[in-house]
């Protein structure tokens, strides 16, 4: 209620007009926007614009494959052309969580910039949100603990999920992966209600890194 | 719709639109901003309590156990945990709890928010996701109170502003409303000067009135002093200053005519013995000297006692009428005691003859100089300082006065008064107004008494408002039935009853239609006497379409000396100065100079006691509005 209070405060001292952007909620993430992620993608450069084709080509070819099949050539097309390198090199900021098109620029990102690439790579390509997750986990990385994202694809909602890392290349059952100890899980799933992913810009708004994420992706295009 | 009131609404609105405008943009972006919040309370309390369950190892008790906990420690709608199928594991719920704001103004900011949603794994296995939904009644409750008071602050604010404006408008509103009043006098005849306010804009126009109203004032006294000048030239004796022979008779005729006076007055007529022998010893500049000593010592009774007339007659003869009884032969003793101290002083063998009488006030001129002259006579048959008095007995009694008072009363009472009709003529012979005199049948059944007869007791009596009252309202109705102007002469004493105004104004109220043809006229010395309360009747009837007049005008009204701010429609010039304009140019000189004076006033100027063709001729040719008296009854065919 404190929240509130201040809140209410808050709202008597502003007399500003905070539109009824908030309201309008943007309909739920499904497949993705081509034509327009070209169009991002031409403002990076034509670099950036050839890669989108590449990637917009490889989406369309895996969209005709069973579900299962599309796993493989999604990861292995981030995995290959994307190098790993930390935010802090690549963004000069402690996290930046980049958005498929930024990673494709910079041909660079760190574990949530491949995750999240995959991620929408899959939902454009027909994948149903809810059978991907994107996954917080404990990776033994030469013997020390480290902090590290994965995407994880469940085929049945209790099935053992499949995990797409940037750290092993292959797409391998959890079971297989001793390496990684799980933590926490997310998706796009029920965020896209209420409050809205257009303002970034809104002071009022507390967005979480991964809102800001979704916002500017779906700008994108995605 | 006046300025002011104009000025008013604006303040108003601006207030009233600020205030509304203010409370709503306030509680809309409170409403946005509680809505934002607590969706986002939402959000992070069902990311916060997955995270937690996603620790438990699948452990569903363990995970309804906190579910549990953060439900019952915190104010939400409802808690859900959905299985990865969709199915529900837990929920906990509580009903939605009414806010405390009026349903109305739930209606008018509606908070929607969505439930937080966040998915809880269990190792690597989907565990479903949790459904977090906070009440939002506490937003309501906090939405309306902070608008109830951004809506007092505002309204105190307001009320501030208002009062702010009351006082500015009203400190604008007084040299407002003061300009106002002097330019409504203006056109009302009354020309005054206000004060000038400090706010620039309106002192400059208050400025530029008071110096139109200066300039008038500097004409009107301009003219008054050259008028001053004509009077003396056309009814003074050049050597005394006094009246001349000619001046004096008419100014005994309308003293004896007029209605207010008492009923017996006295006439003292003194005569210098032997002027042609006095002129041969002494020499012509010595009696001249002896004549304006004498002059002097009569002239102390006019100017002490009002409505006393002194003049020299003739070369030795000089004449003093006093309106009152009993003093004739007081006066005439008073004034030999006084000259046979002072003329010794000139030579030996100067010595004046007093003739004094005592009439009744309503004989004509004639008797009155026949009965003077007749002891006059007398006195100079023999030698001396001699005094000869002529009076005869009569005179009322105080049982007569109270036997007249009651009389007077009951007349009143009983409405036995009717108005007699004299007609004002213009130039062409039109009707202007009727003059109306009350006349009252004293004795039941008995004749109609004109106020000659008993106006003088009334005045002793202070009647003189019933009277007065009386007169009006039979004018009024006279008015109503006819439609004819007609005038009625208020007498200057009703002016000192506190009440008059007052009741002639309700009078006048209850026929507004008659009221604008009605007149009221009070003799000249009222404007010099009770100058205010003259101003302030014309301030009170006016308006209404009364039309207010002076009468029996002379040589008073030069000393009126703020005429122009009376507020007057018209004047009426005593018989003492229009008899005779007809032969004798100066008297027509200071006419015409009158009424050049009193039209640049706006005023209309009629002649009084007009009885000769001949003066009617000279007066029309002085470019007077109208005419009235004996000439004019007899044209217009009065009825009474």
């Amino acid at each position: 209620m404190q929240e509130y209070r201040l809140a209410a405060f808050a709202g008597g001292v502003l007399a500003a007009c905070l539109g009824l952007a908030t309201l309008f909620a943007p309909a739920p993430l499904a497949a993705w926007e081509a034509e327009r992620v070209l169009e991002s993608a031409a403002r990076f450069g034509p670099r950036t614009l050839a890669a989108a084709r590449q990637l917009q080509q490889l989406v369309e070819r895996v969209a005709q494959q069973e579900e299962g099949q599309r796993l493989k050539p999604v990861n292995d097309f981030f995995n290959q052309r994307i190098a790993f390198r930390e935010d802090i090199d690549t963004w000069g900021k402690l996290d930046y969580w980049a958005s498929p098109l930024e990673t494709l620029d910079r041909g660079q990102g760190d574990c949530e910039d491949y995750a999240i690439a995959k991620y929408f790579s899959l939902l454009a390509a027909g994948v149903p949100e809810g059978r991907l997750r994107l996954v917080y986990v404990r990776a033994m990385l030469a013997g020390r603990p480290q902090a590290h994202m994965v995407l994880a694809y469940y085929a049945q909602p209790n099935a053992e999920p499949l995990i797409l890392d940037n750290l092993q290349p292959e797409v391998k059952p959890a079971g297989a992966r001793p390496d990684l100890a799980p933590v926490f899980s997310f998706n796009s799933e029920g965020l896209w209600q209420g409050v809205g992913g257009s303002s970034s810009g809104s002071a009022v708004a507390r967005l979480s890194i991964w809102r800001e994420a979704l916002a500017k992706i779906r700008a994108e295009g995605f | 719709m006046s300025l002011i009131r104009q000025v008013w609404f604006l303040v108003l609105g601006v207030v009233l639109a600020s205030l509304l405008g203010s409370v709503a943009i306030s509680a809309a972006s409170m409403r946005s901003l509680l809505q934002t919040q607590l969706q986002t309370k939402n959000s992070d309390n069902a990311t916060a309590l997955a995270l937690a369950l996603s620790q438990q190892g699948g452990d569903a008790e363990l995970m309804s156990l906190l579910i549990s906990a953060q439900f019952d420690s915190g104010y939400y709608q409802s808690l859900r945990w959905r299985r990865a199928d969709g199915s529900m594991a837990f929920q906990r719920e509580a009903p939605g709890r009414a806010s405390a704001a009026p349903a109305w103004f739930i209606a008018l900011t509606p908070i929607s928010v969505q439930p937080g949603v966040a998915k809880v794994s269990n190792g690597w296995n989907a565990a479903g996701s949790i459904e977090v939904l906070s009440q939002s009644a506490y937003a309501h409750d906090e939405l309306w109170r902070a608008t109830l008071g951004t809506a007092a602050l505002l309204a105190g604010a307001g009320l501030a502003a208002g009062g702010l404006a009351y006082w500015v408008l009203s400190r604008i509103r007084r040299p407002l409303d003061r300009a106002v009043v002097q330019a409504e006098a203006l056109v009302q005849g009354q020309y005054t000067v206000v004060e000038e306010p400090r706010e620039p804009e309106l002192g400059r126009l208050s400025h530029a009135m008071n110096t139109m109203v200066r300039r008038v004032q500097q004409m009107f006294e301009a003219q008054a002093e050259q008028l001053e000048v004509l009077r003396v030239q056309a009814h003074c004796d050049a050597l005394t200053g006094m009246s001349h022979r000619k001046h004096f008779l008419a100014e005994l005729e309308s003293a004896l005519t007029r209605d207010e006076g008492p009923a017996r007055a006295s006439l003292v007529l003194l005569r210098l013995r032997d002027l042609a022998g006095l002129n041969q010893r002494l020499g012509r500049v010595a009696v001249d000297q002896l004549l304006v000593a004498i002059g002097h010592a009569v002239q102390v009774y006019p100017e002490r006692v009002k409505g006393c007339l002194a003049g020299r007659l003739n070369g030795a003869d000089f004449a003093l009428w006093l309106p009152a009884p009993d003093v004739a032969a007081d006066t005439a003793h008073a004034l030999a005691d006084a000259l046979s101290a002072s003329l010794p002083a000139f030579g030996a063998g100067v010595q004046v003859a007093l003739g004094a009488v005592e009439l009744a006030r309503e004989r004509p001129a004639s008797d009155w100089f026949g009965a003077a002259d007749a002891a006059l006579a007398r006195a100079e048959s023999r030698n001396g300082f001699v005094v000869e008095t002529l009076v005869p007995p009569g005179g009322s009694s105080i049982q007569g006065e109270r036997a007249w008072r009651a009389q007077i009363t009951e007349a009143l009472a009983q409405g036995r008064g009717r108005l007699a009709e004299y007609p004002v003529l213009d130039r062409e012979g039109q009707v202007l107004h009727l003059e109306c005199p009350l006349q009252l049948q004293l004795e039941s059944a008995g004749t109609y008494e004109s106020a000659t007869r008993w106006l003088p007791l009334a005045q002793r009596s202070r009647l003189t408002a019933e009277v007065d009252l009386q007169a009006v309202a039979l004018a009024l109705e006279a008015i109503a039935v006819d439609g004819r102007p007609r005038c009625v002469n208020v007498a200057p004493a009703s002016l000192l009853d506190g009440g008059f105004v007052a009741r002639l104004r309700e009078l006048v109220f209850q026929s507004p239609q008659a009221t604008r043809r009605l007149g009221l006229e009070l003799a000249e010395a009222a404007a010099i006497q009770h100058f205010e309360l003259l101003q302030e009747m014309g301030r009170q009837l006016r308006p209404l379409g009364v039309k207010l007049g002076l009468e029996h005008a002379g040589a008073g009204l030069s000393q009126v000396e703020r005429l122009y701010q009376a507020g007057l429609d018209y004047v009426k010039l005593d018989t003492a100065v229009v008899k005779g304009v007809s032969g004798d140019a100066a008297r027509a000189a200071f006419v015409r100079g009158m009424v050049i004076m009193l039209r640049s006033l706006a005023l209309k100027v009629y002649a009084e006691g007009v009885a000769d063709g001949m003066d009617v001729q000279a007066l029309w040719d002085c470019e007077l509005d109208g005419v009235t008296g004996p000439w004019a009854t007899a044209q217009g065919g009065a009825r009474r």
